[in-house]
């Protein structure tokens, strides 16, 4: 089975009550179940990438934890009440990929708008310097590139002291260096106590970033735990070695603990759960590897490996089912 | 929620080609309109053509701009997904819709005034001082409720549908209310259920000035009663918008 590694969970137990919590949530549009029976906790203080493929229910997941959008079931509670009461509160900024900006004004007097709409609001300067904006307030917002604009909706989204900030895929349009600078931004938001939930396909990012990383797969927890989990649960070592003489596929896709297997040449490239164990049963065939390698898998491989498997799982199921 | 007002007054004066188009349309088709009347009495009134057009069309004016305007300008808001970012601030649904009257207010001042001015200039409208100013008021004022029932279609239709559905409640809601043409024209049953429609009391509000009057109570409490229920339509529709686009 390759459902919820509850680790991280489990590691806060003794934690104070939960920032965010989904209980049964299910949400459908029309024959498309964009969210199934999804249980989360989010608790004070961590740093949770929301990874996934394209359609595996992240920003129908933050739709539904901002109260944009209403589960068809469940029980769904932002600081113990309702997203809107929440928001009303100021203890959440949201920054979404869908979310316009009002065009005809200045960055200035936008950024001022959403002060104003702030119950516990920064000062103007503040807000535009920690979103690094300082140097186009003055310019009229529909005139700006996708960065900027970027940059300007995290602005909206910490205009006050809010507790827990939501970004869905918050670098999106920005190139290397500007993400750099806006991961900068985001870790000193995480320091400073706050809870930040943020939606992501760039796996570098998850990894560089949170504590916590949530794996969805149509609509479900696929994996829960740290980056480092997550890799060590989807088989997290790659064994690469060359190999004189006529290469037995057959007899090295019996090996132990092997998660795939790759040929190109007198190269072999190998995924195993257990390296040593791999590694050792080559020598056990009387092969003699060349160049040997071992090495960890990146959290992009892991995660490849992850999703791929379970849909390979849910396919199997559904042929089972016919 | 003041800073909302404040930036949609300031969005609507910058945005120069609408206001350029939607102040020059009604003082033009009034005097397009209004060209050939002569001064005969329109029949069951004492107004002639150039009076009964002048607050017509100064009223169909304001109306233009604030429905269709409010109406188009929704339609992209919530496409570009602006509306869900202000959905995620502690803004009310009131302040919201007080801020897009407040814009349209804005537009459809000049407008009235434009109309005022045309028809004592070329048609050669003389009324006292309190007239004058009690129908650019009244008319402006009145300017509300079709601001209301913009936001309202605004949010009630979406995508592609909001220009057919406008323009419909549009031309259906001036020829009902005799914006284009006297309803004492047509048989009485028709003036009986035009009495209700907000155009028409919309219109009756200046009328009744120019023939020398107050405007009538029940005039307006029919627009207050509109003003209200598209008013808290269009805010609830705001709150309740779950829709993407």
């Amino acid at each position: 089975m390759t459902t919820t590694a509850t680790t991280a969970a489990t590691a806060h137990r003794a934690a104070p009550a939960p920032v965010v919590s989904f209980q049964q949530i299910n949400k459908s549009y029309g024959a498309v179940r964009a969210v199934a029976d999804m249980n989360l906790e989010l608790y004070p203080g961590e740093t949770v990438a929301l990874l996934g493929p394209n359609g595996a229910g992240k920003s129908s997941t933050l739709d539904l934890l901002l109260g944009l959008r209403t589960p068809d079931s469940g029980s769904l509670t932002l600081f113990g009440t309702t997203p809107q009461r929440a928001i009303e509160q100021g203890k959440v900024g949201a920054m979404l990929q869908s979310g316009g900006l009002m065009d005809g004004v200045k960055v200035r007097e936008l950024v001022g708008l959403a002060r104003d709409l702030h119950p516990r609001a920064y000062p103007l300067d503040r807000i535009l310097e920690t979103a690094g904006i300082t140097d186009i307030a003055d310019r009229m917002v529909g005139k700006l590139s996708g960065g900027q604009e970027q940059r300007v909706r995290f602005a909206l989204a910490t205009a006050g002291a809010n507790d827990l900030i939501v970004l869905d895929e918050p670098t999106t349009g920005m190139d290397v260096s500007a993400r750099q600078t806006f991961w900068g931004a985001m870790r000193r938001q995480a320091d400073e106590g706050r809870t930040v939930l943020f939606a992501t396909h760039y796996l570098e990012e998850a990894d560089a970033i949170a504590d916590r990383v949530i794996v969805l797969q149509r609509g479900r927890v696929l994996a829960d735990g740290t980056s480092a989990e997550i890799k060590a649960k989807a088989g997290a070592r790659r064994v690469t070695f060359d190999l004189d003489g006529t290469i037995d596929r057959d007899t090295l896709g019996a090996l132990p603990f092997l998660t795939s297997l790759e040929v190109s040449g007198r190269t072999v490239r190998i995924q195993s759960q257990d390296a040593d164990a791999t590694v050792h049963a080559v020598y056990g065939l009387g092969l003699y590897p060349h160049n040997l390698e071992v090495a960890g898998l990146g959290l992009e491989q892991a995660f490849i490996a992850l999703t791929t498997a379970s849909d390979a799982t849910a396919t199997t199921a559904e042929e089972a089912a016919r | 929620m003041t800073t909302l007002i404040k930036l949609e007054i300031i969005r609507a004066l910058r945005n120069k080609k609408f206001m350029f188009f939607s102040v020059i349309y009604p003082p033009a088709l009034y005097l397009i309109i209004a060209g050939g009347a002569d001064s005969t009495p329109i029949p069951g009134t004492k107004l002639d053509m150039g009076l009964y057009y002048m607050v017509s069309m100064a009223a169909f004016g304001a109306m233009t701009a604030v429905l269709l305007g409010n109406c188009e300008q929704i339609a992209k808001e919530r496409e570009k997904g602006w509306v869900r970012q202000l959905r995620l601030t502690a803004l009310p649904g009131r302040g919201y819709v007080s801020a897009k009257i407040a814009a349209a207010a804005t537009v459809s001042l000049p407008s009235i005034v434009l109309v005022l001015i045309a028809g004592a200039a070329v048609k050669g409208v003389r009324l006292d001082a309190w007239q004058w100013a009690a129908i650019a008021v009244g008319t402006w004022l009145g300017s509300f409720v079709f601001a209301a029932l913009g936001v309202a279609i605004g949010y009630l239709v979406s995508g592609d549908a909001v220009r057919p559905v406008s323009m419909l409640c549009y031309f259906a809601l001036a020829f009902c209310g005799g914006l284009w043409m006297p309803l004492t024209i047509l048989p009485q049953w028709v003036q009986n259920i035009a009495e209700w429609i907000p155009t028409h009391a919309y219109a009756a509000l200046g009328t009744a000035v120019e023939a020398g009057g107050a405007p009538h109570m029940k005039d307006i409490a029919i627009l207050l009663g509109y003003l209200l229920v598209f008013a808290a339509g269009a805010a609830w529709l705001y709150r309740k918008d779950t829709r993407k686009a």
